[in-house]
C-alpha cells in the first residue's frame, strides 16, 4: 500500500501545507513519500492509515493520514477532497463518520493489522457504536468525539516515542488524579524502529467549557461597566482562578506522586537560564522590537544561573494556560499534555520547575484581560481597569496554588524569569503571526522589567 | 347563594394522580391579596373573588401560607389553634368556600402546616406548663437544664442565643429550634403524634390538597447529634404519608427542608417504592445560584448544584422558586457566595434580614424586563414544579424600610384606585402601606393596566404558562444539560417518553450574559428534527451532522420543541 501513497506524494506535497496542523508552513516540501500504510478496510470505501515522511531539505517531519478512497465524493465530504488516484477519489477520512466509526471500533476490539495497535486501556470497555462527529475547530492535532462520550485525538504531527499527551495522562490515572479526562484507549506502532503513540482516546466532558472564553466573559463584564473596583463587579472571576490555583497545584502533586521529583545539583540553574538565552537570542532575531530591553532581559535570567542552591524539578504540564482548562459542573480539569508544539520532544519531557506552569497561566490571564483591547487607543481607562482585573486574578490563582503548595511567590526571581522568558516567545510569536496583538506581551515586558512602555 | 355555597366539605376537582409533578404554583398571602370586608387586612372571602383572576393567568395550585388562629409573632407560623382560622381572615366555612371555589375553577389549593411546634399561646403549651402530670404535661420538650442537645445550631441568630428558654410557670426549660415563642412539640410523645395526624384529617376531610410541611428537619431530638434529619423523623413523616395515600388519594405532602440536596432526597423516602415520604420537597440551593449564573454571565453556578442533585424517586417532584415570603435565604451557599450575593444584590444593609436578602424579584433585578423574563423562564423550564410568587408576575417592588420580611408582604396592586384596589379602608389602617414609590408605586404597576397591555410582563408571563402546559416534558421529562463551549449559554433538554412510546423533546437555551452571544451546540444525535421555537411555532432550520449554530440577544432564551416534520414552501 506505500506504492499508493508514494504515487500520491505530488498531491500531497501540495494538500499538506495547506492544512492547519502542518507545521513547516514557511518551508518548501520537496519530497512525500510514505514511512508505512496499512489498509484498514478493504472495501469500498477503502480506508489507508498512513504515516508519511515529508523532506523538507533541512529536515524530515513525520506526519499521520487517514485517507479514503470512493469512486466518487459525497456532498458532504467534498470539502475533504485530497485528489485523484486511478479513477478514485482520495479524501481526508478524518471527516468522514462511517471511517471515524471504524477507527473506534478497532480500539474496542484491541485489533491489529500489520504492526498498527489498536488498544482500550485496561479495564475499558468502549461502546463501539457512538456516533462519531469530527471537530471542526482543527488545532495542532484532529479530534473527533463520539457520542458525547468519549474524544479521540489523531496526533498529525508524529516523533519517535511515547507522546507526553499519552503517558503522563496514564501516569496520573494511576495515581486516581481527579483533574484529568481519563485515558480510554490508543493505537501505537513503531516509527523509525521506536514504539510510537499515534492515536489517543480519552473520556469526554459534555458539560464543560474552557478556561479562555470563562475569563474573557468576566473581562468583558468589567471593561463594559460603569469603572470600579473588580473586586466588586459581578462578573468576578477570582473565585474560579482561586479554584484553578488549586487544580493546578494539586496536578502537580501527582504528577510528583506519579513521576517523582528530583533536586538538582546547583548547576541547573546555570543550565536553564542559557536555555532562556538561547530562546531571547531566537526571539531578537524575529522581533527587533525586543532589542532595547535585551540587557535588562538577560540580566534577570543571569541572576537565575546565579542563585544558590538546588532546584527542585518534575515533570510538568509545559504549555498550560486558560485553553487548557476545562470548567466541568464539579471540578477544573487539565487537557493537553503535549507541551509547546514548538518544543523538541526532549525538551517537553525534561523535568523542570512547576513555577513554569504557574507562569503559563499568569501569561494567559493577562491575555484574557487584554485582548479585547487590541486596536485601542492606551487612553481612558479600559486598560488600567485591565490591569486591575489581571491583578486580582492572579492573586487568586496563586493564593490557590499556595492553598495547597508552597506559595509560587516565593521564589518571585525564578517565577518572573519564567514569565519574562514566555513573554519573549510570544513576542516573537506575534510578530510573526498577530501583529496587532504584539503590545500584550510587550507591556508584559515592560511590567517584569520595571521599564516604563 | 344559597347554603350550598357554604358545604362543610369542598366539591372534589378531577383526580389526577400526580397531579403536582406539572402544576404551576402560586403562593399567595391571604393577608396581602384581597380584603373583601374593608378592614384593610385580606381575608379569604377576598382572595376567593380573586380566583377568575388566578385561573385566567394559569396557576394550577395555591399554596397559603398559615391562616390558623396565632398571635402573629411569626407571620402566622405560631400557631395557637389548628383548627380555626384567624378571625381577621374569616372562618372555617370560608375556608372551605374558597377551597370549593378553587376546585371548581380546576385550581388546588395546599396550605402550610407547622409540625415542630405551636405558638406558647397555643392551649397545649398553658396546659403543660401549668400542669406537669396533666395529659399535656409531656407534649413539649422539658428539662431541669439548658445544656442537652448543645450541639443542635441556632437558626435565628438575629434574636435567639440559646435553644432552651426557662418557664417560670412549670419552673423548667423547654426546647425550641425557632423562636423563644414557640416550643417544640415532643415527637417522642404518641399523643403528639396522634393529635397531629388528627389535625392534618381535618384539614383533609374539608378536602384540602394538600400540605408543606414546615420546618421538617427539626421534628425530633438526639443527645450527641445536631437534631436535625434524624430517622424517627422520617419514620414520623412515613406514617403522615401512609394516612394520606390510604385515606386521601391525590393530596401531596411537601417537605420544606432548607438542606443541601443530598439531605433533602430523604424527605421523599424509600426510592424502591417510587417514595415513601412527602411527594415534593423544595430544592433550596438552586435558586442563589440563579441569581450568581446570571451575574457572573456563567453557568456553572447552575451546572454544579443541578450535578449534585440526586435522582429523585419516581412519585416525586422538587419545588422550585425564584422568590417567596421568606427573605431568598443564603443558607445553602458558601460564605463567600453570600458574601458575594450581598454585594450584588443587598447594596444597602437594609435589604438584608437573617442570613438572606428581603427582596421582590424585580428590584432584585433592577427592573431590568428582560432578566425578569430570562428568570422567569428558567423558573418554569428547569426539574421541579415551579412555585411563584403572589406579584412577581407584574413585577412589584418591595419597601425594605418595612420591619423584618414584611418589606415583600405589601398589598397586592389591583389598579390605580385607592389603596390600589386592594381594600376599600381608610389608608391608614392598611395591614401595610402600599409600595408608593414613582417606579414600582401601585399607579404605574397594577394587574388592570398590565391586562389591558398584551406586551406587559403579566401577558408574557401568561402566555410562557400556557406554553409550559402545552409541554410534558417540562413537567415530567427527563433533564440533560447539553454542552456548549460557550459559558455563558446554559442549554438543556427536557425529554419526556410517553407511555405511548412517542416522545416530547424540549431544548432550552438561555443566555446568562447581559451581552449578545453565540452558541455551537452539538445535537447531531438529532439530525432530521427541526427546531420550532414554542412561543410562535417558527420553524428554525434543520439540525445536521454539524454543530447547530443559535444567537441569543443579551438575556435571550429559546425554547424549542425538537420535532421531525415535514416541511413545506408554500407550494
Amino acid at each position: 500500500m506505500t506504492a499508493l501513497v508514494d504515487a500520491l506524494g505530488d498531491t500531497l506535497r501540495q494538500w499538506l501545507p495547506a492544512q492547519r496542523w502542518f507545521a513547516a508552513k514557511d518551508s518548501v516540501v520537496e519530497r512525500v513519500s510514505a514511512v508505512r500504510a496499512h489498509v484498514l478496510r478493504d472495501a469500498d470505501p477503502i480506508l489507508v492509515h498512513t504515516v508519511v515522511a515529508v523532506d523538507l531539505g533541512a529536515e524530515t517531519q513525520h506526519y499521520q493520514l487517514l485517507l479514503g478512497l470512493r469512486p466518487s465524493l459525497p456532498e458532504h465530504l467534498a470539502h475533504a477532497s485530497i485528489g485523484c488516484h486511478e479513477g478514485m477519489a482520495v479524501y481526508d477520512a478524518a471527516h468522514d463518520a462511517e471511517m471515524l466509526s471504524l477507527l473506534l471500533g478497532l480500539i474496542a476490539s484491541d485489533s491489529l493489522v500489520g504492526e498498527l495497535r489498536f488498544a482500550a486501556e485496561p479495564g475499558v470497555r468502549l461502546d463501539p457504536d457512538l456516533r462519531p462527529r469530527p471537530v471542526l475547530a482543527e488545532q495542532s492535532n484532529t479530534s473527533v468525539v463520539y457520542g458525547q462520550q468519549y474524544i479521540l485525538k489523531l496526533f498529525r504531527r508524529v516523533s519517535p516515542g511515547d507522546n507526553p499527551d499519552v503517558s503522563l495522562h496514564r501516569a496520573l490515572h494511576s495515581v486516581d488524579s481527579e483533574h484529568i479526562a481519563t485515558p480510554l484507549g490508543s493505537v501505537r506502532a513503531p516509527l523509525l524502529g521506536v514504539d510510537t503513540d499515534l492515536v489517543f482516546l480519552q473520556e469526554f466532558l459534555p458539560a464543560a467549557a474552557d478556561g479562555w472564553p470563562m475569563a474573557t466573559a468576566s473581562v468583558r463584564d468589567l471593561l463594559a461597566g460603569t469603572g470600579g473596583d473588580a473586586a466588586r463587579v459581578g462578573g468576578d472571576f477570582a473565585a474560579e482562578s482561586f479554584r484553578l490555583g488549586q487544580t493546578v497545584a494539586a496536578l502537580h502533586a501527582d504528577l510528583r506522586t506519579a513521576l517523582g521529583e528530583t533536586v538538582t545539583e546547583s548547576g541547573h540553574a546555570a543550565e536553564l537560564a542559557a536555555t532562556m538565552h538561547r530562546r531571547l537570542d531566537h526571539a531578537l532575531a524575529r522581533a527587533p522590537e525586543l532589542g532595547r530591553y535585551e540587557a535588562d532581559i538577560r540580566a534577570v535570567y543571569d541572576r537565575v544561573a546565579g542563585a544558590p542552591g538546588p532546584m527542585r524539578v518534575q515533570r510538568i504540564h509545559a504549555d498550560l494556560h486558560l485553553g487548557q482548562a476545562l470548567r466541568t459542573p464539579a471540578r477544573w480539569v487539565v487537557i493537553d499534555f503535549e507541551g509547546e508544539p514548538a518544543a523538541s520532544r526532549q525538551d517537553r519531557e525534561t523535568p523542570c520547575s512547576p513555577l513554569r506552569d504557574v507562569a503559563g497561566m499568569l501569561r494567559s490571564f493577562d491575555y484574557a484581560a487584554n485582548h479585547l483591547l487590541v486596536g485601542c487607543a492606551p487612553a481612558g481607562g479600559l486598560h488600567e481597569q485591565a490591569r486591575l482585573w489581571t491583578e486580582r486574578n492572579r492573586t487568586a490563582f496563586c493564593d490557590g496554588y499556595a492553598d495547597l503548595a508552597e506559595d509560587p511567590r516565593a521564589d518571585s526571581a525564578l517565577l518572573d524569569a519564567f514569565e519574562l522568558d514566555k513573554a519573549v516567545y510570544e513576542v516573537a510569536y506575534e510578530r510573526t503571526h498577530r501583529p496587532t496583538w504584539v503590545g500584550i506581551p510587550l507591556a508584559a515586558v515592560d511590567r517584569l522589567l520595571g521599564t516604563q512602555p | 347563594m344559597g347554603t350550598d355555597a357554604h358545604p362543610r366539605r369542598a366539591r372534589s376537582v378531577a383526580p389526577e394522580p400526580e397531579w403536582f409533578k406539572s402544576a404551576v404554583f402560586y403562593e399567595v398571602l391571604v393577608r396581602a391579596f384581597s380584603d373583601s370586608d374593608g378592614d384593610g387586612t385580606g381575608d379569604l372571602r377576598g382572595l376567593a373573588d380573586k380566583l377568575d383572576y388566578l385561573a385566567w393567568l394559569g396557576v394550577d395550585c395555591l399554596w397559603l401560607p398559615p391562616f390558623y388562629d396565632s398571635p402573629l409573632r411569626d407571620g402566622g407560623y405560631d400557631i395557637s389553634d389548628f383548627r380555626r382560622v384567624l378571625p381577621e381572615f374569616g372562618t372555617v366555612e370560608d375556608f372551605v368556600y374558597l377551597l370549593d371555589q378553587a376546585h371548581s375553577r380546576g385550581m388546588r389549593v395546599i396550605t402550610d402546616l407547622v409540625l415542630n411546634h405551636t405558638s406558647d399561646a397555643h392551649r397545649w403549651f398553658q396546659e403543660s406548663r401549668r400542669d406537669p402530670t396533666g395529659p399535656y404535661g409531656d407534649f413539649y420538650v422539658w428539662a431541669d437544664t439548658d445544656e442537652g442537645y448543645s450541639d443542635a445550631r441556632i437558626i435565628f441568630v438575629d434574636t435567639e442565643t440559646s435553644n432552651w428558654t426557662f418557664d417560670p410557670v412549670r419552673g423548667q426549660f423547654y426546647w425550641h429550634r425557632f423562636f423563644s415563642h414557640q416550643p417544640d412539640l415532643n415527637y417522642e410523645n404518641p399523643a403528639v403524634t396522634e393529635a397531629m395526624i388528627d389535625v392534618l384529617r381535618f384539614w383533609l376531610d374539608l378536602g384540602i390538597d394538600g400540605f408543606r410541611l414546615d420546618a421538617v428537619p427539626y421534628l425530633f431530638e438526639q443527645e450527641g447529634t445536631n437534631c436535625e434529619n434524624l430517622k424517627p423523623t422520617h419514620d414520623f413523616l412515613r406514617t403522615c404519608r401512609k394516612v394520606v395515600d390510604d385515606e386521601y388519594p391525590g393530596t401531596v405532602l411537601l417537605a420544606e427542608a432548607n438542606q443541601w440536596p443530598a439531605d433533602v432526597v430523604e424527605y421523599f423516602g424509600d426510592k424502591t417504592v417510587g417514595g415513601d415520604e412527602c411527594h415534593m420537597a423544595f430544592h433550596f440551593p438552586l435558586m442563589p445560584r440563579i441569581f450568581m449564573a446570571v451575574r457572573r454571565e456563567s453557568r456553572f453556578p447552575i451546572s454544579e448544584i443541578l450535578a449534585q442533585t440526586p435522582a429523585i424517586p419516581d412519585g416525586c417532584q422538587w419545588g422550585i422558586f425564584l422568590r417567596n415570603h421568606d427573605e431568598l435565604t443564603l443558607e445553602m451557599v458558601t460564605d463567600d457566595e453570600r458574601d458575594y450575593m450581598y454585594a450584588e444584590y443587598a447594596t444597602d444593609p437594609r435589604m438584608k434580614a437573617n442570613i438572606g436578602i428581603r427582596r421582590r424579584l424585580a428590584p432584585l433585578l433592577d427592573n431590568d424586563r428582560d432578566q425578569q423574563e430570562l428568570f422567569t423562564a428558567m423558573l418554569l423550564s428547569l426539574p421541579g414544579s415551579p412555585v411563584l410568587y403572589y406579584g412577581d408576575e407584574i413585577g412589584m417592588g418591595d419597601n425594605i424600610w418595612l420591619g423584618d420580611r414584611d418589606a415583600v408582604r405589601t398589598p397586592m396592586q389591583w389598579s390605580p384606585d385607592r389603596n390600589a384596589g386592594f381594600s376599600r379602608c381608610d389608608p391608614a389602617r392598611l395591614y401595610l402601606p402600599t409600595i408608593a414609590d414613582p417606579v414600582y408605586g401601585y399607579q404605574g404597576v397594577n394587574i388592570e393596566s398590565q391586562m389591558g397591555n398584551t406586551s406587559s410582563l403579566l401577558h408574557w408571563t401568561r402566555r410562557m404558562l400556557q406554553v409550559r402546559t402545552r409541554h410534558t416534558a417540562f413537567g415530567l421529562g427527563e433533564f440533560i444539560e447539553l454542552g456548549a463551549s460557550n459559558p455563558t449559554i446554559l442549554a438543556y433538554l427536557r425529554r419526556h417518553r410517553r407511555e405511548d412510546g412517542t416522545e416530547d423533546l424540549v431544548m432550552c437555551v438561555n443566555n446568562l450574559s447581559r451581552f449578545p452571544q453565540p452558541v455551537e451546540l452539538d445535537l447531531s444525535e438529532f439530525a432530521g428534527h427541526t427546531p420550532v421555537e414554542l412561543t410562535g411555532c417558527v420553524q428554525f432550520p434543520p439540525i445536521g451532522e454539524l454543530p447547530y449554530l443559535l444567537t441569543l440577544p443579551g438575556h435571550g432564551f429559546y425554547w424549542f420543541q425538537l420535532a421531525e416534520i415535514e416541511r413545506g414552501d408554500g407550494s
